[in-house]
């Protein structure tokens, strides 16, 4: 009996973040493009509901009645399975990010988290890593050169870019001593590590912005110079994969840097619920990156590969060896 | 002298290089987006809440204009139809009962019209005009053909224009101005333009 009590309350977390995670591009783009006409001097979306709001379920609509048009010369397969695999990573790194402690529900203590992994974060950029497939099969099946080189672009961009990610946490886990995210964010009970991090931070989040191909980093898409990337023939409802994939790695970006960086669900100062906190940070981040994407251009190719190589991977090598002579 | 110029002239590149180790010129970029984005939009919602009012030298709709004594100023001298570019324009004379030559047929064909003003410049009673009104879009070209007794009914010259008034729109018939300020807003008034 109590096993099955666990496995439905699993089973119902599961349903609950997949619904949470399907339904999140839509406030979203809804934001972005508010966002960004008001950048402008815009409006953004005013006619579909008040102030646009009901324009992504229009979108959505649009979305799925297009005709899911595949090239005649593409590899039938592999144009079929890259939507999927770009979009599954995303959502499977959400099994292992706590949301929070845990809550009272009727008498019983529910956590917030799916499971809590002791390798957690090693599981997130294993899983994030996954990823490039779904850019690589995109592009190559697609069988157009927009499409393969925007995908040579995105795969070289996320192994460079992959690599200062991955060392720029590794002091927060020195910090923490433990790889668990839900340890990492009890290790920040008292001090954010932004203060002993602010190099890992950046590093981090400079590297977010690559993983997430958001600007100044989307040479992916450079809808200016390649069309639109390796989703460039892409239609109907399988491009609507590679945008839901988009936002919910944006999410997630936001939500590992509010948990390794800024104290997770710790607030300072004004007592609100632990998940409001959680929730708060991470729409400030999400906000950014919006607030990013309509302020800078983007980055020339040569330049990507020399931030990556040339100062990020340096930079976090180094932070990891002064945290390490610092608290061992 | 000399060494304390170059001295400063070291420190502001120093400067400058310290600002672009802290991203200064990110910086000033973000603040000028975020400055930007709680500024007044410069979209004129149009059909929805507001309109536009046109200057008294813009060309709407045209306009038949009557006398001190209410009747037609049109003589039916057929200048206009003859100067038209587009031959949009079709008069048919008569007499009416004190001798005088009034058009008893005037219909303009505004599908085919481009709104150049030369029937307004032609005309000597001064009868016709380009008015102020600029929205008759309509669903059958034959319902563009506007006669006569249409355009005496057609609003004439705007005395004011330029500002911008509210309005709503109505999908049974067209988009109504509901204000009774005259003058309208000055648009450019509350917008960032720097």
């Amino acid at each position: 009996m109590e096993l099955i009590v666990a496995l439905g309350l699993i089973v119902f977390k599961v349903a609950l973040l997949i619904a949470i995670l399907l339904l999140l591009p839509l406030p979203l783009t809804w934001l972005e493009r508010k966002i960004a006409g008001h950048m402008q001097q815009r409006m953004g979306p005013m006619r579909v509901g008040w102030h646009g709001l009901l324009q992504p379920v229009a979108d959505g609509i649009k979305l799925l009645t297009k005709e899911d048009h595949i090239p005649a010369d593409a590899d039938r397969f592999l144009f079929k399975l890259a939507p999927i695999l770009a979009l599954a990573p995303p959502f499977v790194v959400f099994v292992a990010i706590p949301f929070g402690e845990s809550v009272s529900v009727l008498g019983n203590e529910i956590t917030l988290y799916v499971s809590d992994m002791n390798v957690a974060l090693l599981f997130v950029f294993a899983v994030i890593g996954i990823e490039v497939y779904g850019v690589i099969f995109g592009g190559w099946a697609a069988n157009s050169k927009y499409s393969l080189l925007g995908s040579l672009r995105t795969c070289a961009q996320m192994i460079s870019y992959e690599i200062p990610m991955g060392f720029a946490v590794i002091g927060v886990v020195i910090l923490a001593q433990s790889m668990s995210l839900l340890d990492i964010v009890r290790a920040q009970a008292d001090v954010w590590n932004i203060v002993y991090q602010p190099v890992g931070f950046f590093v981090f989040f400079v590297a977010g912005l690559a993983e997430a191909q958001r600007i100044p980093f989307d040479l992916a898409e450079a809808e200016g110079d390649l069309g639109a990337g390796f989703h460039t023939e892409y239609s109907g409802i399988r491009f609507a994969f590679f945008m839901v994939s988009e936002y919910v790695i944006m999410v997630l970006v936001s939500v590992l840097t509010v948990i390794l960086f800024f104290g997770g669900w710790n607030g300072v100062l004004i007592p609100l619920p632990p998940v409001l906190w959680f929730l708060l940070k991470v729409a400030f981040f999400v906000y950014l990156f919006m607030w990013f994407r309509f302020t800078f251009p983007r980055y020339r190719y040569d330049q990507l590969m020399a931030i990556g190589w040339k100062v990020l991977l340096p930079l976090s090598l180094a932070n990891i060896i002064i945290t390490g002579i610092a608290f061992s | 002298m000399e060494s304390g110029a170059a001295m400063s002239r070291a420190f502001d590149r120093i400067g400058t290089w310290i600002g672009w180790a802290f991203f200064a010129d990110l910086a000033s970029g973000l603040t000028l987006t975020f400055g930007y984005m709680f500024s007044r939009p410069v979209t004129m919602e149009y059909p929805d809440k507001e309109k536009w009012l046109p200057y008294s030298r813009y060309r709407g709709h045209h306009f038949l204009k009557r006398d001190a004594e209410g009747e037609i100023k049109c003589v039916a001298c057929e200048l206009c139809a003859r100067i038209c570019p587009c031959d949009c324009i079709e008069v048919v004379p008569y007499e009416d009962e004190k001798g005088n030559r009034r058009p008893a047929k005037f219909e303009i064909d505004t599908a085919r019209c481009l709104f150049c003003g030369l029937c307004e410049d032609a005309c000597p009673a001064d009868a016709i005009a380009l008015g102020q009104q600029y929205e008759f879009s309509s669903f059958s070209s034959r319902d563009l053909v506007i006669g006569r007794d249409d355009l005496l009914g057609k609003p004439g010259k705007a005395t004011t224009g330029g500002g911008v008034v509210a309005a709503r729109l109505n999908t049974k018939k067209d988009v109504l101005v509901e204000t009774n300020e005259p003058q309208g807003y000055n648009w450019w008034r509350n917008i960032r333009r720097t």
